[in-house]
């Protein structure tokens, strides 16, 4: 469970906070959607959450432990084994075929060859079946993204993040994206909070967060 | 990381390419620019130090000054009009048994041989030359010097101790038009010039030697000079020739007779060394410092290009030194392999090279190759400045890629 107290966020240039005492939880196997307009803090908030940025003032607690007493290698740990994200560009490595791209974070953990299997049924679940060896060049927008919650997957993680995945898809790719989403949610149970400006994407979630100039309506 | 980095060396063949032709150029070119002057500068040391003496104990040579003359008592009562000038200069070592027995007891010391050296004119027939003559006894010469292993033709032990018989340089033979088992004359200037029959021959590749120099046995010598029982030098070998400079300055304090270890006499041609040294080391690294700018230039751009990998790679929880490891082990990889390509390269040049046959004595050895230098210190060198460039040269841009935040990244917009 993921536990946020009072978050604040400032910027040095901006007058006032993009985000101003944001309070919530968000239970294990929840599907949650992150909506409002441009420049209302979603984004931030989700970035926030993820450790990926840190609040001004607040706290924020994983299964009850204050992210704050966390060293910074347990922050690497809990991103590499609890955590998957998912951006709106894929952020795939060009270098890497779709199977190393998919295996990145188990070579992290050192369990390539552990994991092997079942990246190869991921790509299959994402519908990159015969895929495997080709570079993200190689392969389509829709197909890409695809790729990239495959490998956002690969460890199993608990939470999944994703800020507006389908944002740069058309809406044909986009529901397949969700339906992913959905499918991991309902399968194995995984924590997904997403991003998104599409409010039929939104309404798929089962709780939606609305914020409002940086606060939670 | 080491998976990634080759994976994004390889994605760049042409760059990574570039880089490692800059640094198999800079190591090759130091192993082959050091193999040839070090070759020949050993060479020449070894020629320096052992064809003459490691130290070199010869009659005393002094400057006549107005303050020498103040010793005498009536000097104060002395006006010079014209101040005395010239050389008072010994012929002779004045008491070479002390000498001899201070030698013998020195456990630095391998061994020595008393010389009479002597400017003679060599004259066959209307052929007259200008040289010098070593009179010393062959079995202590041998241990002194290595003139045997530049023996053309006869032996050294041929001269024997007694029976004027001469061994000679090649070229000053060919210019007085002679041969061996001829005859020629040999006179100091003073007295009636000497039969000597010609029974060897040497040739050590140093024109001011092979032109110059003869043996004759010591009792010849003394004979020829009309100064029996006299010597002029004593050639001192020391077990370590490095030794020689500290132990000249030890046995100067003591003595009358000029002592001169082989640094002293030799160091116009050391300092010429030192300056080969200096040019050689800038030139390497001049080239290996244009491919750590290389290095250092392409994965700076890299780096930046590669923001978008390093977002990714740490939201998925690799750690900043990951990230400085991505990127060092690529210039560390390109100093590793460019440089061993560039050891292999120079061995190949510098073992052409010493099948390259040139003008005998101009950077020649025996058999008239050049002289190559195949010491191990040229390549342990020139690996460790290409390793050492390529650390230089990458930890930086690594560094700053280790730097960079995942939200940094993100918040400017990089896709």
């Amino acid at each position: 469970m993921i536990e946020i107290k009072n978050i604040i966020k400032s910027f040095p240039n901006t007058p006032t906070p993009v985000l101003k005492g944001i309070t919530l939880k968000i239970e294990d196997g929840d599907f949650v959607s992150l909506v409002g307009k441009s420049g209302s803090g979603k984004s931030t908030l989700l970035y926030i959450i993820s450790t990926l940025d840190t609040p001004s003032e607040g706290e924020i607690f994983y299964d009850s432990k204050n992210l704050k007493d966390f060293r910074p290698e347990e922050i690497y740990q809990l991103r590499n084994r609890n955590i998957g994200f998912v951006f709106q560009f894929h952020y795939l490595l060009t270098e890497l075929t779709a199977i190393e791209n998919i295996l990145l974070p188990a070579r992290k953990a050192n369990e390539v060859e552990k994991r092997r299997d079942f990246a190869m049924n991921l790509l299959n679940t994402v519908g990159l079946e015969g895929k495997a060896h080709r570079y993200p060049a190689e392969l389509s927008g829709g197909e890409q993204q695809r790729l990239a919650i495959a490998r956002a997957l690969v460890m199993e993680p608990k939470y999944i993040f994703a800020d507006e995945p389908t944002g740069n898809l058309d809406s044909a790719n986009g529901k397949i994206i969700m339906d992913l989403f959905k499918k991991f949610n309902q399968e194995k149970g995984t924590t997904i909070i997403y991003v998104t400006h599409d409010v039929d994407f939104a309404e798929i979630a089962k709780r939606k967060i609305n914020l409002i100039d940086g606060k939670l309506v | 990381m080491m998976f990634l980095s080759i994976r994004q060396l390889m994605a760049r063949k042409k760059q990574s390419l570039l880089i490692l032709l800059g640094i198999v150029i800079g190591s090759s070119a130091y192993v082959a620019i050091s193999g040839m002057m070090l070759g020949f500068q050993t060479y020449m040391l070894d020629q320096l130090v052992n064809n003459e003496a490691h130290i070199r104990i010869s009659a005393r040579e002094e400057i006549l000054t107005i303050a020498e003359m103040a010793s005498y008592p009536e000097a104060s009562h002395v006006f010079w009009q014209i101040p005395p000038s010239g050389r008072k200069d010994s012929t002779r070592i004045e008491y070479p048994l002390g000498w001899f027995k201070k030698l013998d007891s020195d456990k630095d010391v391998a061994a020595y041989s008393p010389q009479v050296v002597a400017q003679v004119i060599f004259n066959k027939n209307k052929i007259t030359r200008v040289g010098r003559i070593i009179g010393s006894q062959y079995e202590r010469q041998i241990k002194v010097t290595n003139i045997e292993n530049y023996m053309k033709a006869g032996t050294f032990k041929a001269m024997g101790n007694s029976g004027n018989r001469i061994i000679m340089g090649t070229k000053l033979m060919e210019l007085l038009g002679t041969r061996l088992q001829e005859t020629i004359l040999v006179s100091t200037g003073h007295g009636i010039p000497q039969p000597f029959k010609i029974v060897g021959a040497f040739e050590t590749g140093i024109k001011t030697i092979d032109e110059g120099t003869s043996f004759i046995s010591l009792a010849d010598a003394q004979k020829l000079r009309g100064t029996p029982s006299e010597i002029t030098d004593i050639a001192v070998k020391l077990f370590d020739s490095n030794w020689a400079e500290e132990k000249s300055t030890l046995w100067k304090n003591n003595a009358r007779d000029k002592v001169l270890s082989w640094q002293e006499s030799s160091a116009a041609i050391l300092s010429v060394f030192k300056t080969q040294d200096i040019v050689r080391n800038s030139m390497t690294i001049s080239i290996i410092l244009v491919a750590g700018f290389g290095i250092y230039n392409i994965l700076s751009i890299l780096v930046n290009q590669k923001r978008r990998d390093i977002a990714i790679l740490r939201s998925m929880g690799f750690s900043p030194k990951d990230i400085v490891q991505l990127f060092f082990n690529q210039g560390m990889l390109l100093g590793l392999i460019g440089g061993a390509i560039g050891l292999i390269l120079g061995f190949i040049i510098c073992t052409i090279m010493s099948h390259i046959e040139v003008v005998p004595g101009r950077m020649s050895g025996p058999g008239n190759y050049m002289i190559i230098s195949f010491n191990i210190f040229i390549y342990i060198k020139a690996f460790s400045i290409a390793i050492f460039t390529a650390i230089i040269s990458s930890i930086i841009p690594a560094m700053a890629g280790g730097k960079l935040e995942p939200m940094q990244i993100i918040r400017s917009g990089d896709q």
